[in-house]
């Protein structure tokens, strides 16, 4: 047994061959494999290309000393045990500078308690859950907006819609971050003056809605606000068709923005309003990609799929780490920790400042899936586009 | 090699096994913690699995309860983690008691599906539960002594080893063998056969409680699908018979030679890990079906051709 | 009362094609005796035959069933005959392990070669649907819920009337028993593993078009078709349609008078009542 712990101690050493000198690495562990790779994959894919595009750009210099980056990425296999266990592996073993995080609520909740054990700042930009800032941490950041207000700007816009949707029915799944946006929707309804006619939480691998659907089909909402993930809601849609459910409005939290939506769906995906709370702009200048569109179409070449938030928010993150690095003029965790909570620089993703808990302030913008499009519909400033309302019935499309 | 002289140089390896926290790295170190664990889970499927043949795919609630035990005592009530772990067995063995009782009339096939959707049937019943967090879980406190926690795990491999070592040589050991190899003929020796087999449960919840408690405290954000995992089932099953269902090593060995591999494989090959894995297992399973002990047994005399004797006495 | 009644279908169209999940879980189970892990991952491969047959060859899904079952009868054939052949007469555990074994495998196999992309079979019925006495029907699912039903019945004349069948069932009850119909054996383990396999490539090319299809939905799958086989009882392929009606039926009732989030509590928890109560399922004689 003996021989055997030794072994596994060599191999374990081998892997960690000691980096270069010069340069910075940052760890992550993402879902690869598993039922969350399929957006796990926009963190893995962000976080290379941001690395890739700095490196190209010169790096970071630190006191005068010219350092690349580099990522030492794991496959958590969507299992959140072993992703806290290869965080600290990250840290203890391969001995990776920073850490950014992974994709999901739960699994951020989870990893984050590393990063404040070993007091190494971790930048997210895959967890919303509000549980995760709510705990007195001082190193953990996030780069995706708060999910208690996911929906307040599509009910602020619903307001403003002819014939107003005055009943509301909202679903969500039960988890961390679904919760937390039903928390948050359940206060902004009340506040905007809707009447929520249903209110149901659902389990996180429901894969049957028809219940569901023949409920809100005889409570008849104006509007459904569903907060769930993108299988769910892929579901949900297919579904409600099945059963002729149509409301004058229903919006999701996930999936509308993303490619892979609107291929599986065809002409299904029609209609369904969503938020992000990123959009590919020439508005958002950024250092080393020039602008958003920029980023977006130089992903889209390298990668072969169009990036959603989810890559914007990975590759922010990074671009975060070079700049309160070269604002701190150190390696030292702590340091840089503290220049990450002053940061406040443009970035392709948008303006980048954490509140004092450690999350980001983004609006987000309406969108709706027009002819095939993702059309941005409405935001702060108002109306960017007509809004396809009511939703004609299934039969009428 | 007398099962007492096997006993002594596995006592000789967990004292060199203590030592490891302060000369390993934090990374072995907490890979000791999970594999002792894990370890753990095997031996306690071992003493309802492996003695008493009752192939328990449940035993994951166990350890689920020890993890919603403890971090509810520790974060709703605000009780020390001792207290935690203890409320987390006395969940267990209630549970042991209150199901185990009828589900364990049934056999084979059945037992396991019993088992296994009842691990099903508390998952979703914890994601229910206001106390337990619903399905969002619950943050534990943060402590960083990875020492400490690899000495608990360590401590209750010992303990679970131990008492393995006592059923191979005591009366309830062996009506729990009775029960094994013959359940009717085993009742008609005057074996209660009802009450060893629920003791029985409830010994291998007992451990894997304390694994679940030890485990939450050290990995702090649990959730029902984490806690009530149901391929910790499937993993403690094949890390039992890997080493050999019904020796007293055997499972401790299974589990640390099978997470060595898969560790390796998750940092190594990362991505296809989880293939290279069901690989794994199913070459186990075809060339050495009755685990590591029996390998060791025979292999001596037989040589290579054990593996293929193997295959050839157990295919049609 | 609306309400209810609509539920009430939409319980048994679910219920159709849940039978149709388990039929084949259930085959194997009771004429082999192993419990096949890896049945869900079958489901799923017969769902991505579907997919690519469409997408890439224009097929029709309901054309395509068969094909996806030829396909899924030659990958379970396959994997008896050179697998689980090798340990046909192991302890009861080994067979488990070895189907989670070929579970594992077959997911992440899926994953490289079809991507985590979420994909669904989508002809133009796909939504379609129309109503009788104001109670909404989605023509797929009753499409579904039929294939299954005639499925059903001709998996059952075919077990009941034809030399093979009864080779097969004969072989349930005593494996020397086969020979006396003149079949050997080991052909007959791996044309009812083929068949088992079949009627999940069935199963899986019909839940494309209902649901979404990616590499992870076998687990899941797996799990609801041993609730039904369970329910249902391993006797007979008709037990399986009412044990898949049946937990249709009480999952969509949970849901509706309970909550969603009580389904799994209460289709598991039957399974385990059933299984205390009425271990040959619910209309099986009681032990």
């Amino acid at each position: 047994m003996k021989r055997l712990m030794i072994g596994i101690a060599a191999a374990l050493a081998l892997s960690g061959t000691a980096m270069a000198q010069d340069t910075i690495t940052l760890g992550a562990s993402v879902q690869e494999t598993g039922p969350l790779a399929n957006t796990g994959r926009y963190y893995r894919d962000g976080y290379n290309f941001a690395i890739d595009k700095i490196n190209e750009k010169g790096g970071v210099t630190v006191n005068g000393k010219h350092y690349k980056l580099a990522l030492k990425i794991l496959d958590n296999q969507s299992d959140t045990n072993l992703s806290v266990r290869q965080y600290v592996q990250l840290l203890t073993q391969d001995k990776v500078n920073f850490l950014l995080g992974p994709f999901a609520s739960d699994f951020a909740l989870a990893d984050s308690s590393v990063a404040e054990k070993y007091q190494v700042p971790m930048i997210e930009g895959g967890g919303a859950s509000d549980q995760i800032f709510s705990r007195g941490y001082k190193y953990i950041f996030g780069t995706l907006p708060a999910g208690s207000e996911y929906f307040d700007s599509t009910l602020q816009m619903m307001g403003k819609l002819k014939p107003a949707p005055k009943s509301v029915a909202l679903l969500y799944a039960d988890d961390a971050f679904d919760v937390s946006v039903a928390k948050g929707t359940r206060a902004l309804i009340k506040a905007y003056g809707l009447q929520a006619v249903q209110d149901q939480r659902y389990s996180s691998n429901t894969s049957d809605f028809s219940t569901l659907i023949s409920q809100l089909k005889s409570s008849q909402p104006d509007a459904i606000l569903v907060s769930g993930h993108e299988t769910e809601v892929l579901n949900f849609i297919r579904q409600a068709k099945s059963l002729n459910l149509s409301a004058k409005l229903y919006s999701f939290t996930v999936g509308v923005p993303t490619a892979d939506f609107r291929k599986a769906l065809g002409k299904d995906a029609n209609y369904a309003f969503g938020m992000t709370p990123w959009l590919p702009s020439t508005k958002d200048k950024d250092e080393y990609f020039g602008d958003g569109a920029n980023f977006a179409s130089a992903y889209a070449k390298q990668f072969g799929y169009a990036p959603d938030y989810h890559a914007a928010s990975a590759a922010a993150d990074v671009e975060a780490y070079v700049k309160a690095i070269t604002a701190a003029n150190s390696l030292d965790p702590k340091k840089v920790r503290d220049e990450i909570a002053k940061l406040n620089f443009d970035s392709l993703y948008g303006r980048i400042a954490f509140t004092a808990h450690g999350q980001i302030n983004l609006p987000q913008t309406v969108i709706q899936v027009q002819d095939g499009k993702v059309v941005p519909i409405y935001n702060r400033t108002g109306f960017l586009a007509k809004a396809q309302y009511p939703m004609p019935a299934w039969d009428k499309r | 090699m007398t099962a007492r002289f096997g006993l002594i140089i596995a006592l000789a390896v967990a004292a060199l096994l203590a030592l490891v926290p302060w000369v390993a790295s934090p990374v072995l170190v907490q890979f000791g913690i999970t594999t002792l664990l894990l370890a753990t889970l095997a031996q306690g499927w071992n003493i309802i699995g492996g003695y008493t043949g009752y192939a328990s795919f449940g035993n994951s609630v166990f350890y689920g309860l020890g993890s919603y035990g403890t971090a509810i005592a520790m974060v709703q009530w605000n009780l020390p983690f001792g207290v935690g772990l203890a409320f987390g067995v006395v969940l267990s063995v209630a549970f042991a008691f209150l199901l185990g009782l009828p589900v364990l009339r049934l056999r084979g096939h059945y037992f396991a599906i019993a088992t296994l959707a009842l691990a099903q049937v508390m998952t979703a019943v914890v994601s229910n539960l206001e106390i337990a967090g619903r399905n969002v879980g619950l943050v534990l406190p943060l402590l960083s002594g990875d020492k400490l926690f690899y000495e608990l795990s360590l401590g209750l491999l010992v303990l679970a080893t131990l008492t393995v070592f006592w059923l191979s040589r005591s009366r309830f050991g062996f009506g729990l063998i009775a029960i094994r190899e013959n359940e009717d003929a085993a009742a008609s020796m005057g074996v209660n056969t009802t009450l060893y087999k629920v003791l029985a449960f409830a010994l291998a919840g007992v451990f894997s409680a304390l694994a679940g408690g030890i485990h939450a405290y050290w990995i702090t954000f649990i959730d029902p699908v984490s806690a009530f995992d149901i391929s910790l089932n499937v993993k403690m099953i094949i890390m039992a018979v890997f080493g050999g269902p019904g020796s007293i090593l055997g499972p401790a060995i299974g589990a640390f030679v099978l997470s060595a591999i898969s560790e390796v494989l998750s940092t190594e090959v990362s991505t296809i890990a989880s293939l290279f894995f069901g690989a794994v297992v199913i070459v186990a399973v075809v060339f050495m079906p009755r685990g590591l002990a029996d390998l060791v047994r025979r292999i001596r005399k037989t040589g290579w051709r054990y593996f293929s004797e193997n295959v050839k006495s157990h295919r049609l | 009362m609306h309400l209810l009644l609509q539920i009430l279908v939409n319980g048994v169209l679910l219920g159709g094609l849940y039978a149709l999940m388990a039929l084949g879980l259930a085959l194997v189970w009771g004429v082999l005796n192993i419990v096949n892990l890896a049945h869900g991952s079958f489901i799923m491969l017969g769902a991505y035959a579907g997919y690519y047959l469409f997408t890439k060859l224009g097929v029709d899904p309901f054309v395509a069933l068969p094909i996806s079952m030829v396909s899924l009868f030659c990958v379970g054939y396959l994997i008896q005959r050179n697998i689980l052949n090798l340990i046909a007469r192991a302890p009861m555990f080994n067979t488990l392990l070895i189907t989670f074994g070929i579970d594992v495998v077959l997911t992440y196999l899926a994953q490289m070669i079809f991507s985590a992309d979420f994909r669904t079979t989508n002809p133009v019925y796909a939504g379609d649907n129309f109503a009788v006495a104001g109670i909404t029907l989605p023509l797929v699912r009753v499409l579904a819920c039929g294939i299954a039903l005639a499925l059903t019945i001709a998996l059952w004349l075919f077990l009941s009337r034809s030399r093979l069948g009864r080779a097969i069932r004969a072989t349930a009850q005593n494996l020397g028993a086969a020979r006396l119909y003149g079949v050997e054996p080991r052909l007959i383990y791996a044309l009812t593993f083929g068949l088992g396999a079949a009627l999940a490539g069935a199963a899986g090319d019909l839940y494309g078009v209902v649901s979404q299809i990616n590499p992870y939905i076998g687990a899941t799958l797996t799990g609801k078709s041993f609730a039904i086989a369970i329910i249902g009882g391993l006797e007979s392929p008709l037990g399986v349609v009412v044990g898949g009606m049946f937990l249709g039926i009480v999952e969509s009732l949970t849901a509706l008078y309970i909550g969603p989030t009580y389904v799994d509590v209460v289709s598991f928890g039957i399974l385990v009542l059933v299984l205390i109560f009425r271990p040959n399922g619910i209309l099986g004689a009681t032990a």
